[in-house]
């Protein structure tokens, strides 16, 4: 999920799906036409559409989440704490927690 | 008949939901008309499509980039832009700013929703080089300005309904019909609301849940999102 090191993360196909979120973030044209022909290769076209589905919808989720100031829930914020920074997200400026009482 | 033309294996669903999103948007909302919903779609576009500009930078202080009569207020213009470049970097004060030249606290939740709903449905058809569904004609009306009972600012910098759920679920309640239209697009994209956070295991369409979450992950963090 953070981009280091090489291989598929004991995920299946996890290089190539991590590959094609890239290349749809900012992948230049040719880019994103191998990536997609990477997934297909590997795991089907069923499998691209749908990858292409969850990061579609996560470019929305992301969107309504930092739009809305939406902070972490107490009981993720506190599952989370010990690989957030591990993964670079604490220092994000969309960091935000529920105050706490 | 199909939304998109392509031979790739689209679920009926999924390629329904697009059209669904489309009707939505072009459909009077709760604080905004038809033709200014499509105009905020219309500006992700633009946005998307723009030479980029800093995050500080609002397109409405650039010379010649946002027309003096433009249907939407400055603000909105600046924030559907902010919102669909720069999601990482939003911060209160940057959403009091908005409020304060304008923008209604309520408005503000339904331009949210509309900008991230259609960033969802492009981004989906560019990555796989369907050709973009076209903007309707704006359906008549006014906007229905319904305002939840329960709706208060409490946990997030917007006013929330008292509904229960994730906060994110939450985001959009005091919009109810921005929260089911999101709901509508996200359930054939990614989860029914219930399995996200209660049933971690199942796979889903041809995905493993596991490749799910990878997906989702990664893009989220591309996207600089903490939630």
């Amino acid at each position: 999920m953070s981009g280091i090191g090489d291989g598929d993360g004991g995920i299946r196909h996890g290089a190539v799906l991590v590959r094609l979120v890239d290349a749809i973030w900012g992948g230049g044209p040719g880019e994103l036409d191998a990536a997609r022909e990477a997934v297909i290769e590997a795991a089907g076209a069923d499998v691209l559409v749908d990858a292409v589905a969850v990061s579609a919808n996560f470019h929305m989720m992301t969107r309504v989440a930092d739009g809305t100031g939406t902070p972490l829930d107490p009981g993720t914020d506190e599952m989370s704490a010990p690989w957030r920074a591990e993964l670079g997200v604490d220092g994000f400026a969309s960091r935000r927690h529920v105050p706490a009482n | 008949m199909a939304t998109y033309a392509t031979e790739l294996p689209l679920r009926p669903e999924l390629d329904a939901s697009h059209a669904e999103a489309m009707a939505h948007f072009a459909s009077p909302g709760t604080w905004w008309t038809g033709a200014e919903r499509l105009t905020m779609v219309a500006e992700v576009r633009r946005a998307r499509a723009a030479e980029p500009l800093p995050a500080w930078r609002a397109p409405s202080d650039v010379d010649g980039l946002v027309a003096d009569d433009h249907l939407l207020p400055p603000a909105a213009v600046d924030a559907v832009w902010r919102l669909t470049n720069h999601p990482g970097t939003l911060t209160a004060d940057w959403h009091r700013s908005i409020l304060d030249r304008g923008i209604g606290p309520l408005a503000y939740v339904e331009l949210v929703s509309v900008v991230a709903q259609a960033n969802c449905v492009d981004r989906f058809a560019d990555a796989l080089e369907l050709e973009r569904m076209s903007l309707p004609e704006p359906v008549e009306g006014e906007p229905t300005r319904l305002v939840p009972e329960a709706a208060e600012v409490r946990l997030h910098w917007v006013p929330t309904d008292d509904i229960g759920g994730p906060n994110v679920y939450l985001a959009l309640s005091a919009v109810p019909a921005e929260l089911v239209a999101r709901s509508a697009l996200s359930t054939p994209h990614y989860l029914e609301g219930q399995a996200v956070f209660g049933d971690v295991v199942s796979d889903r369409f041809s995905l493993q849940r596991v490749q799910i979450e990878l997906v989702a992950g990664r893009t989220s963090k591309l996207n600089e999102c903490f939630y």
